[in-house]
């Protein structure tokens, strides 16, 4: 069923367009985190801060703050050396739902100190707004 | 950070939000509405989705033979849910559609409208402000699967799909006497529903294409087309004997389409037995527990099982034990709120019975925020309980539980050695139960969507009533 194929294909290009199943992850964290007393209008107000924050450019308050990033590169560098390896770099992007798991992450020999994790995780928060079309 | 190697520890508050707001069921109707209509700009177009809240608004399509009456349950459903109903003929007189002048003519001539223009008349229908918000009942279309096709391209999805059925020489029968009232477009019939009052019985029109003939050539192409319509709408489907009386099958529609149908939101059960003692509820809950790996809490064991342990709580217990008189509420919580927050408990789900007992205890239960998600109320007459607890013997020797009549001993020789526990002597197991009845009313009230399954049968009948009670999700009250 050709006809079949091709829709589905359509709407899986779609979603991956529009990023939208990881705007429907983050919705769906947030929601089930503050346990607002009317779901249907927090959202409501979270989906207008998103549209106001891609028309006017500035950034939008994400989930993880600076806090978080630390605490979550400490968890991964047991050993305290200040870095982390590559693979822990591209499984803390994939868990934070910042990077698809077939993109390619450029590896570029260096281990990834807090420094470079934080800059990565704000730019690619960031492409990931303006990605959202 | 891998889930494997540290299990995420979700606080229990978070599944219970999610289920008592169906926040799952939410998320997957934005999702499919994205990807129905897949709009360049998907953010205003969620805003106003969720803005228009119009989940649960009834979608109904009522297919079946001429004469089944179609037309007379869709205009009571019409009228108890409060929506808009949508057949052939209302399509056609709409004013001020350039399509629906289109598809008159074309009917005034052939009889019959076009698939495509058809299908395009609902498309306009639908976008109305009044059918997005009070939901909308189809009546006798799709005629075909053409139809049914080119509506679900579309977006169209019904959620709940009614086919009458009655046999062909009933169907034949009825339709001879069918009779109009062209005031009010009611259906009437000359001999099981007549109207009472005399100037409707004058007004009554007799309408075309009622002999026996014209009838049996409809119901000809009837089920020339439903058997291919069917399989378009799976799991939606319901067919219902319309050979019954009228309200029967008014009440068995409508108890469908209130029902949700089973979604794949994650589901912890937290389950509540209630009933009288020796209604079965240590047998159900042991028989949930190992078919779905949930924990099973009684009350007097966990009890029981802290005073052998000679635990802190233990110690304050023993003293009620040995006087014979009730533990207090407070100590009975400590025991069962340090057991119903272990790991185990939280991610499993539980099954609690011999606890709560009155309403007191059912607040303190709540308020430490350990609300069960199913409640069941087993229901034994007198009679049934005194057979099954008088009767109830053990071996001193083996240790072996018999009952005189579900499972006597097998030899005279045990017969004769068995013992009967003090407990359940007849007068005790009244006591007991006039102390469960004097609470019970109150127990109704507090839970408020608690299921009532007749106990007074076999277990295995009991447990495949506790378990479609905890699959299916609860009946929604009217919209």
């Amino acid at each position: 069923m050709e006809a079949g194929g091709d829709r589905e294909h359509q709407a899986r290009s779609y979603l991956e367009k529009h990023r939208i199943m990881q705007l429907l992850n983050h919705l769906t964290s947030t929601l089930l985190f503050f346990q607002p007393e009317k779901p249907r209008d927090y959202l409501i107000a979270i989906l207008e801060r998103l549209r106001l924050a891609k028309v006017t450019g500035v950034a939008f308050p994400f989930f993880m703050d600076n806090s978080n990033i630390v605490a979550m590169f400490e968890i991964m560098d047991t050993s305290g050396k200040g870095s982390i390896s590559f693979v822990q770099y591209k499984e803390a992007l994939k868990t934070l739902g910042l990077c698809t798991a077939d993109e390619v992450l450029k590896d570029d020999g260096h281990s990834i100190t807090l420094e470079k994790f934080r800059h990565e995780v704000h730019l690619n928060g960031a492409k990931m707004q303006k990605g959202r079309v | 950070m891998d889930a494997t190697s540290a299990p995420h520890l979700i606080p229990p508050e978070m599944p219970q939000y999610g289920e008592a707001n169906h926040i799952f069921e939410m998320m997957q109707n934005l999702l499919e509405q994205l990807l129905i209509y897949q709009p360049q700009d998907p953010i205003p177009f969620m805003i106003e989705h969720l803005s228009r809240d119009n989940d649960n608004v009834p979608k109904i399509v009522i297919l079946g033979p001429p004469a089944s009456g179609k037309t007379t349950i869709a205009m009571w459903l019409c009228k108890h849910l409060n929506s808009n109903l949508l057949t052939m003929e209302n399509l056609i007189e709409k004013e001020f559609s350039h399509l629906a002048s289109e598809a008159k003519n074309h009917y005034q001539k052939f009889k019959k409208v076009p698939s495509t223009l058809l299908v395009r008349l609902i498309h306009e229908r639908l976008k109305d402000e009044d059918y997005i918000k009070r939901g909308w009942i189809l009546d006798g279309i799709p005629e075909t699967r053409e139809q049914a096709l080119m509506i679900q391209t579309l977006g169209i999805m019904p959620r709940h799909v009614i086919v009458l059925s009655a046999p062909d020489t009933v169907l034949i029968e009825r339709n001879v006497g069918k009779r109009i009232d062209p005031r009010t477009g009611e259906i009437y019939h000359t001999t099981f529903d007549w109207p009472p009052e005399p100037e409707i019985q004058d007004r009554l029109a007799m309408p075309e294409g009622i002999s026996e003939m014209e009838t049996a050539q409809k119901l000809l192409e009837y089920h020339r087309n439903i058997v291919r319509i069917l399989p378009c709408y799976p799991k939606i489907l319901k067919v219902i004997s319309s050979d019954q009386p009228c309200v029967d099958v008014f009440y068995q529609a409508l108890t469908y389409v209130q029902t949700n149908h089973r979604s794949n939101a994650p589901f912890t059960p937290r389950v509540l037995l209630c009933g009288p003692v020796g209604s079965g509820k240590s047998l159900q809950a042991a028989l949930l527990a190992q078919k779905y790996g949930l924990v099973n809490v009684c009350c007097g064991q966990l009890l029981k099982g802290a005073v052998a342990d000679r635990s802190n709580l233990g110690e304050l217990i023993r003293p009620f034990f040995e006087k014979d008189m009730a533990v207090p509420d407070s100590i009975i919580m400590k025991v069962l709120t340090h057991r119903l927050k272990e790991q185990d408990c939280v991610q499993k789900g539980w099954v609690l019975h011999g606890f709560p007992r009155d309403l007191d205890q059912a607040h303190l239960l709540d308020s430490l925020g350990h609300k069960p998600n199913r409640v069941f109320f087993l229901n034994v007459p007198l009679d049934s309980v005194i057979e099954r607890l008088t009767l109830r013997r053990t071996d001193p020797v083996t240790g072996e539980r018999y009952h005189l009549m579900c499972k006597p001993p097998p030899t005279m020789e045990i017969q004769a050695r068995l013992l009967q526990n003090p407990k359940d002597a007849e007068e005790q197991v009244k006591l007991k139960m006039d102390l469960f009845y004097r609470n019970s009313a109150e127990l109704e009230e507090f839970y408020v969507d608690a299921i009532t399954i007749n106990a007074d049968q076999d277990p295995y009948t009991v447990f495949e009533y506790i378990e479609s009670g905890i699959i299916n999700p609860l009946p929604k009250k009217i919209f």
